[in-house]
């Protein structure tokens, strides 16, 4: 591996094989699109759309390409700063689609900034890392990564964009634990996390399960998503139980500090206030997707009936699919959302098995080919980026495979370079710019 | 490697868990794709096609000389695919609109879009759809998606009220047919089955194989294209033994008749087959098919079923004499040439028995006796034969048992004498001898008994068992089925006793009460009677079988007219054109005979052509 990689790398300046990937994809994803929005009335405006965004993608990736990814680390407060503006911008001249303030309109199309905030959270937080990397076990670094972070998560709350939260938070974890940071650090935020994304997904159980209220436990605990006397006495009672554990530990005479047990009540503590917001933040469709991934059956016309018939089409695809441009599932509208978040149902019934197999196999590539320009990158920084990148492909490649699959939630994730959507396409290819320039200035072996 | 002061195992880490994520995909989609792929797709084609069940032209009902009594024709119906759009608001909406074009209720329109709905299947709204109505409704097509208007075979009864007792008809199953049927998959929710008659008892045979069709539609239920039609499989045809002619004459007699109530049946003395079978009321099948028309089917409580043929029981009156000359003749008991006085009453000793003509008979042997229906001549006979006796021969003339026609609920009527009494601990009497003998009392017959009894006597004592279905030839042209006359018993008598007993029929018809029934050229044998109803009216009877001179009897017909008082007079006209519509053709002059019928409100069988029933 590694020799045939280094024999290759001495004279390229480009990852042919990463390129050809990036293009089969395109491919694939455009024939899918252009199949599933056919019988669309407003067909000719997508297809419009992506035949902008593919070769502006492509221009961008270029461009990216041909620049030393090394500027992004030295003007890394001009990144921040542009980063931090178009999300702000977006907050005040932005348009509202689906409940959240998340695009800029321009004439021929939209633009979702949130893409490409979270490339230039990755370029800040790699150049955070990079100069930190000798206290990465401090616990002062974990925080500041997530200080740096939270400014990003506060505008993404605002808009509301849950999908662009849920993608680009385990892409800041991914790149902590990348970089080597404690592992009891992460778990605390990780912890802390948890309990934000619990609370609210038990509350939607029992909403979804009124019986369950006739327990004084559970209706308690139910009552907590309002603030009040019962959330203050949940607070007192978490510190209660901290203190008291702590005690007993003394008396034990273990040696875990006192700080274990405060830290575990403040993260608790911390995690509920959090879910809590989150509750308060949550849109109606944002709620029935989480009842859907909490109990598909229960609503099988409504919301979960999507991810049935996607799941449909997948399986009625069978080895060889059904032909591009003969999906029944896809073209007579059973499959919901089928050029965008729904693309892999596309593929999996008119491509097959083969179809969805070859889909994987390039995504597993790709993320091959990140992990090792990271490995070949001449500097740290290249490292952290490719670690950033490589991270925000699993988690797409996750997160989108796993819900078509019945494995993680109905989310609104894209599948990039394949879905339909100019923005993610863009900012897509400009990651893999960023990956191409770092391959290209790799470090000369021998 | 490079020395960056960070260890890959991280990295290293991440790609494992990507690997292995994607292994995990994989045998996710490989489950997916291929294991489960067959239920998947099967999912999938269920979810694009929506089958519309078109059923099969039901299988048509002929008479012996070829007229279709149901057939079918077009219709156009109006049909709701279930799509996404399906909140309450929509639909209440497009019922709505579609009541206010159709003209139906809001109501029932509103049940059928939320029954499709909830079936997640196709609804028939509307059947029978006229022209105005399905250009209407086309306008209403573009509007609301789910809409569509299909053809289908529908049943229909070409002559209306003709043989509906023998026919039946069809309609919506209710709870208990679908017990019968539900698990039969030929058979759906909207399927109509045959209620009573033939459509009943031949459901399976004339139902045939429905065919659908199999239509693409979009998520929201829109058609998108049809993508095949099976074709159904007609249902068998019927061919009965009825003669269209003499059923007509034998409805038009009894519609004419002074009460226009009862009962003809005209059987085959040979086999049994049955002519013609009216019974009076009768009812239009016609209007149970349509769908709109429920609302008159809950009006139709006191529907006239009944089948006043097999079903009605009355006393059988003066053509019991017949079985009482047989009891006395076949014993030996009663010498034909004796004769009795008759004053026009007998005196019994504690009562005195009234002979039907006040004035009397004068003297009565036995012909005369017969053909003037001389109640005393028969009371004396009643006494010498014994009651026993005459019982004895009741019996063996299947009196009180059910003639075994394939019909439901048919009657057996009752058997009188002095062993049935003896049976139920009582006592015998004189005065029952006396009434016995006349057929009076507690004797009760049905019509196709009688016509059975007479049958019998036509053809020397052999008993068949009625039939009406001769064969059933399916959609192909195979016979699948074809009856054979069943012979249930032979009553056997002397050579002597049938001779008198048809000498003495004969007399009726020549020179006693039975004469208005006389036609050129065929010999007629029969009995009037008149059965006395403490209720009302006297019913009245005639029974008489026909043969062409020197040939064999080839129609035996009894005629029961309700309330009819006498049987000379509303019983016996409507039996001469029964036979004589047997004997069509075959008399002198038959062509101006047959012309008269047809104008003689018999106008509906207006040919021995099948109607052009549509469909096929």
């Amino acid at each position: 591996m590694i020799s045939t990689a280094s024999a290759g790398l001495k004279k390229g300046r480009m990852d042919w094989v990463l390129f050809f990937s990036v293009l089969t994809l395109i491919a694939v994803g455009t024939l899918a699109i252009f199949s599933s929005v056919s019988v669309l009335p407003h067909q000719f405006r997508i297809i419009r759309t992506h035949l902008i965004a593919v070769p502006l993608g492509m221009a961008v990736f270029a461009a990216v390409w041909s620049l030393n990814y090394q500027i992004f680390q030295d003007q890394w407060k001009f990144v921040y700063g542009a980063v931090l503006l178009a999300l702000i911008g977006v907050l005040i001249f932005g348009v509202v689609d689906k409940g959240s303030r998340s695009w800029y309109r321009l004439a021929l199309f939209s633009v979702q900034p949130s893409e490409f905030a979270r490339i230039g959270l990755i370029l800040v937080l790699a150049n955070y890392l990079d100069k930190k990397i000798t206290s990465i076990r401090e616990f002062s670094v974990v925080l500041g990564a997530l200080l740096l972070s939270l400014p990003v998560f506060f505008l993404l709350i605002k808009q509301p964009d849950f999908s662009a939260i849920l993608l680009t938070l385990p892409v800041v974890l991914i790149m902590l634990f990348a970089a080597g940071a404690n592992l009891f650090h992460l778990a605390i935020i990780l912890g802390y996390s948890f309990i934000a994304a619990l609370f609210p997904i038990l509350w939607t159980v029992i909403h979804l399960n009124p019986e369950l209220l006739d327990s004084p436990l559970v209706n308690y605990f139910f009552h907590l998503s309002d603030f009040g006397w019962s959330a203050l006495s949940f607070v007192l009672a978490v510190g209660g139980a901290a203190y008291l554990l702590w005690v007993l530990s003394v008396k034990l005479y273990s040696n875990i500090s006192g700080v274990f047990f405060g830290g575990a009540a403040l993260v608790v503590v911390l995690g509920f206030f959090s879910g809590v917001m989150v509750k308060h933040q949550m849109k109606d469709y944002q709620e029935k997707r989480l009842q859907v991934f909490l109990s598909p059956e229960a609503d099988p016309k409504g919301a979960g009936y999507n991810l049935l018939q996607a799941r449909i089409a997948i399986g009625s695809g069978g080895l060889l699919g059904k032909g591009i441009f003969s999906g029944t599932q896809s073209r007579l509208g059973f499959v919901p959302e089928r050029h965008t978040d729904f693309i892999l149902a596309v593929v999996g019934e008119e491509m097959g098995f083969w179809g969805t197999m070859l889909v994987m196999g390039l995504y597993v590539m790709i993320l091959s080919r990140i992990r090792s320009t990271a490995r070949l990158a001449r500097d740290r920084f290249g490292y952290l980026v490719n670690c950033g990148i490589f991270g925000m492909f699993m988690i797409y490649f996750f997160i989108n495979f796993g819900m078509l699959l019945g494995l993680s939630p109905v989310a609104g994730v894209p599948l990039p370079l394949l879905s339909y959507g100019g923005s993610n396409l863009v900012a897509t290819l400009l990651s893999l710019g960023l990956v191409q320039s770092i391959y290209a200035r790799r470090y000369a072996l021998v | 490697m490079i020395e960056r002061g960070i260890s890959q195992d991280r990295m290293n880490f991440l790609w494992g868990l990507a690997a292995a994520v994607s292994l995990v995909f994989a045998l996710r989609l490989v489950n997916l794709q291929i294991l489960m792929h067959s239920h998947y797709q099967e999912i999938a084609e269920r979810n694009r096609t929506q089958i519309l069940p078109q059923a099969a032209p039901r299988g048509r009902i002929y008479t012996r000389d070829l007229a279709a009594v149901a057939a079918n024709k077009p219709s156009f119906s109006l049909i709701y695919f279930p799509g996404r759009i399906n909140s309450v608001e929509a639909m209440d909406k497009m019922a709505d609109s579609l009541s206010r074009r159709l003209g139906m209720p809001f109501d029932e329109l509103r049940a059928g879009l939320y029954r499709a709905v909830k079936k997640g299947a196709p609804v028939r709204l509307a059947e029978n759809l006229s022209s105005k109505a399905m250009f209407s409704i086309s306008e209403l097509k573009t509007m609301y998606s789910g809409i569509d208007i299909v053809v289908e075979a529908r049943r229909f009864y070409p002559f209306g009220n003709y043989l509906s007792h023998l026919t039946g008809y069809i309609s919506k199953m209710d709870a208990k047919d679908w017990a019968v049927y539900g698990k039969d998959k030929n058979y759906g929710m909207d399927s109509r089955v045959g209620k009573a008659g033939l459509e009943k008892m031949y459901e399976r045979d004339l139902k045939g194989r429905d065919g659908g069709i199999y239509l693409e539609v979009d998520s929201r239920g829109k058609l998108s294209r049809i993508l095949e039609s099976r074709k159904w499989e007609p249902g068998s045809d019927i061919y009965l033994t009825i003669d269209s002619k003499m059923q007509a004459a034998a409805e038009a007699g009894l519609k004419a008749s002074n009460t226009g109530k009862g009962a003809v049946v005209a059987v085959d003395p040979r086999s049994g087959a049955i002519l013609a079978m009216a019974s009076m009321p009768d009812y239009d099948p016609n209007r149970f098919v349509s769908y709109s028309d429920e609302k008159k089917y809950d009006n139709m409580k006191e529907l006239p079923e009944f089948n006043v043929a097999v079903q009605g029981t009355y006393p059988p009156a003066s053509p019991f004499k017949i079985i009482s000359s047989i009891a006395g003749l076949d014993s030996g008991r009663m010498d034909p040439a004796e004769t009795f006085l008759c004053p026009g009453y007998f005196d019994a000793g504690s009562r005195v028995f009234k002979c039907w003509e006040k004035k009397g008979h004068g003297k009565a042997d036995f012909i005369r006796g017969m053909a003037k229906s001389c109640d005393v001549y028969f009371y004396n006979l009643g006494i010498k034969t014994g009651p026993l006796n005459i019982e004895k021969y009741a019996r063996m003339f299947r009196l009180g048992r059910p003639t075994g026609i394939p019909l439901p609920d048919e009657k057996s009527g009752n058997i009188f004498g002095p062993s049935r009494r003896a049976e139920k601990k009582s006592y015998w009497f004189i005065g029952d001898t006396l009434n016995l003998s006349i057929g009076q009392g507690e004797t009760l017959v049905t019509p196709i008994q009688m016509a059975q009894l007479i049958s019998a006597i036509a053809s020397r004592g052999a008993f068949w068992r009625p039939y009406y279905v001769d064969h059933v030839v399916d959609f192909e042209g195979q016979i699948t089925f074809k009856s054979k006359p069943e012979k249930l018993s032979q009553a056997e008598l002397k050579d002597r006793t049938w001779e008198l007993i048809r000498e003495g029929l004969k007399e009726v018809v020549l020179e006693g009460t039975g004469q208005t029934v006389k036609i050129d050229g065929v010999e007629i044998f029969g009995k009037t009677g008149t059965a006395q109803n403490p209720h009302g009216k006297d019913h009245a009877w005639f029974v008489a079988y026909a043969q062409l001179p020197g040939e064999q009897p080839e129609v035996a017909v009894s005629v029961l007219v309700e309330h009819g008082e006498h049987g000379a007079s509303a019983a016996v006209p409507i039996a001469k054109e029964v036979i004589q519509a047997a004997f069509r053709g075959r008399l002198p002059g038959s062509r101006a005979l047959v012309n008269t019928l047809a104008s003689a409100g018999s106008g509906a069988v207006s040919g021995s052509t099948a109607p052009a029933g549509g469909g096929r």
